[in-house]
C-alpha cells in the first residue's frame, strides 16, 4: 500500500485505490484533507502559517495559498469544489507563553476555515486544539480521514463514502 | 536577506553556544553531583521538513522543556529527553518519573541549564536577555519541533539551531539543548560579535 508523506509545508492529491496521504506528528500546523463525495480522489495540505506577509513569498505553507491551490489541483483531476468535503487536524497549542507567537495553531485553524468557507467547502469533522500532536491519514480509494492523537486511539473522523462507483461483485 | 551563514558566522554561533552550554553542563553537575560530558555544537541549518525529520522517529514520544528568551533577543531554549533518560534524569533527582513532581524536576533543570546557557550568552553578547519559566511537554517529537521551529523560523522556511548534547557519565543518560533564535535574533548575535 502506497503511503504518501505530505510534509511540512507540502501538499498532494492521489487518484484511485491503494494511496493514503499522511501528515505525521501535526503540532501547531493544520492538515486540511479535501475528499470526493463520489470518486476516489482526495488530497492533503500541511499547512504551517496563516497567511503569506508577502505576495512574493506566497507557498503552499501558508493556509490561504495553499486551500485555493489543493482545490485546483482537485478539479483537474476531477473533483470540483461542489463535490469536496474537508476535514482537519492539527492546530494545536503545545506550549503556552503570555502573548506571544505560539498561537498559530489557532491562527492556522482560523485561516484555514476562512481559507474553505470562500470556496464554499464544508468541514465535516474536525480534530482541532487542544495540546497534544496528531497523525492525520486520508485512505483515498474509500474517502475515510482518521486522526490519531500521541498515546491515544484511531479516531475517524470522515467515513468511508456511501455513493461509490465501484461495484462490488457478489459471489454466489 | 540571506538565506545562509559563512563558514565564520558559523563558527562564531557554535563559540557561543560551546560557552553557553559547558556553563550550563557546570550548572547541571553542581545539581546531581555527576560529571557532565558536553558535545561539540552543531549549527543546524535546514529546510523546516528536513530539520523536524532529523529530530527522529515522527511519532516517537520526547519529553520536552521549553523556556522563552526575551528581551534584546528572541530566541527559545528547547531540551528534548527520550522517556528512557526522563525516567533516568528523576532517578537521579529521587523523584518519581512520570508523576507531577517528576516533571517539575525536569522542569527546574531546564530552568538551571537555560538560565546558565543564557547568563553566558548575555555576557559574551552584552545583551539584556531575559528567561521565561519552564514548560514540559511531553508528546510526539514531531509535533513539538515543528510547533517550536514554526514559531521561530516558520516565515524564512529555514530551521537555524545550534543544538549541543549533555551526556551524564556513569548514568548512560543524555539530553539535548538547542538554542532556537529568530533570523533577527541570529543577526543581532552577529551584530554584537562584531560580524
Amino acid at each position: 500500500m502506497g503511503e504518501i508523506i505530505v510534509k511540512m509545508g507540502d501538499l498532494a492529491v492521489a487518484t484511485g485505490p491503494g494511496h493514503v496521504l499522511a501528515s505525521i506528528g501535526l503540532g501547531s500546523c493544520v492538515g486540511v484533507a479535501l475528499v470526493s463525495r463520489s470518486r476516489a480522489v482526495a488530497g492533503l495540505a500541511h499547512v504551517m502559517l496563516p497567511e503569506a506577509p508577502t505576495e512574493g513569498s506566497a507557498g503552499p505553507r501558508y493556509a490561504d495559498y495553499a486551500v485555493p491551490a489543493l482545490v485546483r489541483e482537485l478539479a483537474e483531476r476531477g473533483a470540483p469544489k461542489d463535490d469536496l468535503d474537508a476535514a482537519l487536524v492539527g492546530g494545536a497549542q503545545m506550549f503556552t507563553f503570555d502573548g506571544s507567537t505560539m498561537e498559530i495553531g489557532l491562527r492556522n485553524e482560523r485561516a484555514v476555515r476562512a481559507a474553505l468557507e470562500s470556496e464554499g467547502i464544508p468541514v465535516r469533522a474536525a480534530a482541532t486544539a487542544g495540546s497534544t500532536g496528531r497523525t492525520i491519514r486520508v485512505h483515498v480509494a474509500t474517502g475515510e480521514v482518521t486522526c490519531k492523537e500521541a498515546g491515544g486511539a484511531l479516531q475517524p473522523l470522515l467515513r468511508a463514502r456511501t455513493t461509490t462507483t465501484t461495484t462490488q461483485r457478489s459471489t454466489r | 536577506m540571506s538565506q545562509t551563514y559563512s563558514d565564520l558566522e558559523l563558527d562564531a554561533l557554535r563559540e557561543l553556544a560551546n560557552i553557553g552550554s559547558g556553563n550550563a553542563a557546570t550548572a547541571l553537575s553542581r545539581l546531581i553531583g555527576r560529571a557532565i560530558d558536553v558535545s561539540v555544537p552543531n549549527a543546524v541549518v535546514l529546510p523546516l521538513a528536513d530539520a523536524v525529520d532529523a529530530a527522529g522517529p515522527a511519532e516517537s514520544e520526547v519529553t520536552a522543556v521549553l523556556l522563552r528568551v526575551g528581551g534584546e533577543l528572541d530566541a527559545l531554549v528547547l531540551l528534548l529527553f527520550s522517556p528512557q533518560d526522563a525516567a533516568d534524569i528523576c532517578g537521579l533527582l529521587d523523584v518519581e518519573p512520570g508523576t507531577v513532581l517528576g516533571a517539575s524536576a525536569l522542569g527546574e533543570v531546564g530552568n538551571i541549564l537555560g538560565a546558565s546557557y543564557v547568563g553566558a550568552l548575555a555576557k559574551m553578547s552584552g545583551l539584556e536577555l531575559e528567561l521565561s519559566p519552564p514548560q514540559v511537554v511531553a508528546n510526539m517529537v514531531s509535533a513539538i519541533v515543528s510547533t517550536v521551529l514554526v514559531s521561530h523560523a516558520g516565515e524564512s522556511g529555514l530551521a537555524f539551531m545550534l543544538d549541543s548534547e549533555l551526556t551524564i557519565e556513569r548514568a548512560s543518560c543524555s539530553l539535548s539543548m538547542m538554542l532556537v533564535p529568530t533570523r533577527a535574533g541570529i543577526a543581532e548575535l552577529l551584530d554584537r560579535l562584531g560580524l
